[in-house]
């Protein structure tokens, strides 16, 4: 059918202009790492930075060679054999570094999403049921005031709170490792924070949309017909309110998968964010690299993935690519 | 029909003494109707005469904040059928036509076993499409609304109600806006249900189709009705003086501006083609037009069915589309394909007058200072002359000075349709062109306005008008005609013989279909 094929050609002519976004990502994330002043040999020299020993460590990581040849290697090393390279600090491969990173990163966003959505879309049709009276001010209030306090602020908060003085969560992972599954206690206070403003964002959004959608003529038709109240909001209002609440859910799992730094610094969990960050500190060009490249693919995914919800959602918009 | 004498068939709904009041205003005042089974009872009248909040008030639905008195009785329990003006309205954009369809069907199949209920239900639903006419029902309800025609949305809507076994149907405007192949189309299947023993009530303003299907007429005036009786009484004897106005405005079939010999040619068209584009790279013709000519001072009907190309010829004498081949000659000059090349004497010359008055307007800026923007704009003249012009244009157009300063939401529909005009009129154009200007209006409202367009033609010597429209008794009175079918400009010249005597076999059925609805007046 031509429709099918047109959703797939638009996949296609996505995909293709999401890898050439990955190649200006990976050429932009080398240009800025390149035009930093320093380089991983300084940061391996620490503090004796005796400029013949700094030369010595150049050499010896082959960071004296033109930027564009280590540039071509690296690129080289991943397309033929998938290999992101090895660290210049520590020697270890890019690739173990990523999925050492990548397991409590994905913990932490899968269960985030998982309350996330009912929360979000659960309060968001309650508020919007009950427009104007006093469970929709309550919930709209709440969540704009959520909404303005910085992830930090309400990181320090909720440890002070909860960890410092009531003492009933800890404070940070320290010490768990990657294993953070058999301590769930030291998952509450990150995931909280990670949820407060992703839900009051998709909460407002549900909200709005679905006003306009039961204020709309086919949900009336639908009510003058006899079909029931839970089934006309959730059956028939809601995938109308679904198309905009689907491309904020898509950009929060991007912003939860790629390194969510505030909150994994703040909770001391060896996440992606974790990694990123001390590469960037150590210079360490090919794990920055590896990162930019996971980072990219995965929003180009995602982002996709909302776009072909959106078009099942919206038929009537048709899709830009 | 078999029945003999009204009294004798029990009505399947009746209002007594319905009265509605909105901040203190009566909208509907003393209302008292019988729909009968298996008959047609039209309410008819002027927008704003409260033909719709008495045809919802049957859903048992009122305008919000209203006060309302009175008696509403349904006979059964059955929910009342609804029809909309735009069914495309109350179709879920964001779901499969089946969903409605389907969750109606499931609510009446709840006594089988669990397991024969899927398909209990889709046996209900494919003969409620039959009944409306859809035969090819398993196709059509894996599709989005917006993937099906006007007419077949209408259809889905109907089998809505087919499906929910309503005895009575309301169907509000069923009409209005549709080309004169269409309405036969929605005629027949609104007297198709009402042959099943449904009683249908119809809100109107159209008389042809009204004259065509009504059984009972109930004529309504600022809220009250006014008279009401059998369609075979009140046609041809009306009793209140509304009435006749009414009818008159309907019947009068005025003769086409009669100045002989208009002037020099204004605008040529020659060897035009456009094209819609279907994707990236591909393109279809929607039109083609080898030969076209615009006098001075002649006003030109296109004429033709909705998708024709009768918008997209005027699109392109406006440069509003782009994609098209050919010479549109303006007084001998090429005009630019598009708007954004053509210098400001060009713009002025050709103005668009659209359907839509209400979204051609800026709702937040008064009216009067919008309609002198265009004589700033393409004259070049200062704000204050410009606003003492369009004053005098305005009220020349039937809009005194306190309403022209209003803002376009606390003008009616007609008014505004007036203010676009004066608009149009600032920029002293040499060519107008009208889309359906006159197309969501009633009948008395449209006669206005096509008044005040022939006095136009015949008060400005270079002025010519383009008019656009599916509406015969519009095009007559243009002096000129052009039917377009399919995207082909078929037949054109002088107006009384395009409608005496059309050539082609398209504008044939097209009168045809025209003249039908109005020969149903003796049933």
């Amino acid at each position: 059918m031509a429709r099918v094929s047109g959703l797939r050609s638009f996949v296609a002519r996505r995909l293709l202009l999401g890898a050439l976004q990955i190649v200006a990502v990976v050429l932009l994330v080398f240009a800025l790492t390149e035009a930093l002043p320093g380089d991983a040999a300084v940061a391996l020299a620490g503090d004796q930075p005796d400029p013949a020993r700094i030369e010595a460590i150049r050499a010896a990581m082959e960071l004296d060679r033109p930027a564009w040849e280590r540039l071509a290697d690296w690129v080289a090393g991943l397309l033929l054999h998938g290999d992101f390279g090895t660290s210049l600090t520590s020697g270890r491969p890019v690739g173990e570094y990523i999925t050492d990173g990548f397991g409590p990163t994905l913990l932490l966003a899968t269960l985030t999403v998982a309350l996330l959505v009912p929360a979000g879309f659960g309060l968001g049709v309650l508020a919007a049921r009950h427009e104007g009276r006093i469970v929709d001010r309550v919930i709209s209030s709440v969540t704009l005031a959520v909404y303005a306090v910085p992830e930090f602020a309400l990181g320090v908060l909720l440890v002070t709170v909860f960890a410092l003085q009531l003492g009933w969560l800890p404070p940070t992972a320290v010490g768990y490792g990657t294993d953070l599954l058999g301590h769930p206690s030291a998952l509450v206070l990150p995931v909280l924070v990670l949820l407060s403003r992703p839900v009051c964002s998709l909460v407002r959004l549900v909200r709005a949309g679905m006003i306009d959608a039961l204020a709309s003529p086919y949900v009336a038709q639908a009510r003058r017909y006899g079909v029931a109240g839970v089934r006309v909001r959730y059956a028939h209002a809601l995938p109308n309110a679904l198309a905009p609440a689907a491309q904020q859910l898509a950009r929060t799992i991007d912003w939860l998968l790629c390194g969510v730094i505030v909150v994994e610094t703040l909770y001391v969990i060896p996440g992606l964010g974790t990694v990123l960050l001390g590469a960037v500190a150590e210079r360490d060009v090919p794990v920055v690299q590896g990162l930019a490249v996971v980072f990219g693919a995965l929003t180009v995914a995602l982002n996709l993935g909302a776009d072909v919800v959106a078009h099942r959602l919206a038929p009537r918009a048709g899709v830009a690519a | 029909m078999n029945q003999r004498s009204d009294t004798t068939v029990r009505p399947v709904a009746e209002i007594r003494d319905l009265r509605v009041e909105v901040g203190g205003r009566a909208i509907v005042d003393g209302v008292s109707l019988r729909v009968l089974p298996g008959r047609v009872t039209a309410l008819v009248g002027a927008s704003g005469s409260g033909k719709t909040t008495t045809g919802l008030a049957l859903l048992g639905e009122y305008p919000c904040d209203a006060r309302v008195s009175g008696d509403v009785r349904l006979a059964t329990d059955d929910a009342v059928g609804y029809i909309p003006q735009h069914p495309a309205a109350v179709l879920n954009p964001a779901r499969r036509v089946s969903a409605l369809l389907t969750d109606i069907a499931r609510s009446q199949v709840r006594h089988l076993p669990r397991r024969q209920r899927r398909a209990a239900a889709r046996e209900r639903v494919l003969r409620a499409l039959a009944e409306a006419q859809l035969p090819e029902g398993e196709a059509l309800l894996r599709r989005h609304p917006h993937q099906l025609s006007g007419g077949q949305q209408q259809r889905v809507v109907l089998a809505q109600a087919m499906l929910l076994g309503s005895r009575v149907v309301v169907a509000d405007e069923p009409t209005t806006g549709q080309d004169a192949l269409t309405k036969s189309g929605i005629v027949d299947r609104l007297a198709a249900v009402a042959a099943r023993g449904i009683a249908v009530v119809l809100l109107s303003h159209d008389l042809d189709v009204v004259r065509a299907l009504a059984d009972e007429v109930v004529v309504m005036r600022a809220g009250k009705v006014v008279e009401s009786g059998p369609a075979r009484r009140v046609w041809p004897a009306p009793r209140h003086p509304w009435t006749r106005e009414l009818l008159s405005a309907e019947r009068e079939f005025p003769e086409p501006d009669g100045r002989a010999g208009a002037g020099r040619t204004v605008l040529r068209i020659r060897g035009l083609t456009a094209r819609h584009r279907t994707g990236a790279r591909s393109t279809t013709v929607v039109l083609r037009a080898p030969e076209l000519d615009l006098r001075s001072g002649e006003s030109l009907a296109l004429v033709g069915r909705s998708g024709s190309g009768k918008t997209t010829l005027a699109r392109c004498l406006a440069g509003l589309h782009r994609e098209h081949d050919g010479e549109i000659l303006l007084d001998g000059v090429p005009l630019p394909g598009s708007l954004r090349d053509r210098s400001r004497a060009q713009l002025a010359a050709v103005q668009y007058v659209f359907q839509d008055a209400a979204a051609a307007f800026d709702e937040h800026r008064p009216v009067v200072h919008q309609v002198a923007r265009t004589a700033i704009r393409l004259r070049g003249i200062d704000a204050k002359a410009a606003e003492q012009e369009a004053l005098t244009t305005l009220n020349r157009l039937g809009l005194p000075e306190d309403q022209s300063r209003r803002r376009p939401g606390r003008l009616s529909g007609g008014e505004l349709q007036r203010a676009a005009l004066a608009r149009a009129l600032l920029a002293h154009p040499r060519v107008l062109v009208c889309d359906e200007i006159t197309s969501g209006l009633d009948t008395i409202t449209r006669r206005g306005i096509l008044d005040t367009l022939t006095a136009l033609v015949r008060e400005r010597e270079e002025l010519s008008l383009v008019l656009i429209t599916h509406d015969l008794d519009v095009a007559a009175r243009a002096r000129r005609i052009a039917v377009l079918e399919a995207g082909e400009l078929v037949e054109q010249g002088p107006a009384q013989l395009i409608l005496r005597a059309p050539s082609h076999p398209f504008t044939v059925s097209l009168m045809r279909t025209a003249a039908r609805p109005a020969a149903g007046t003796g049933l």
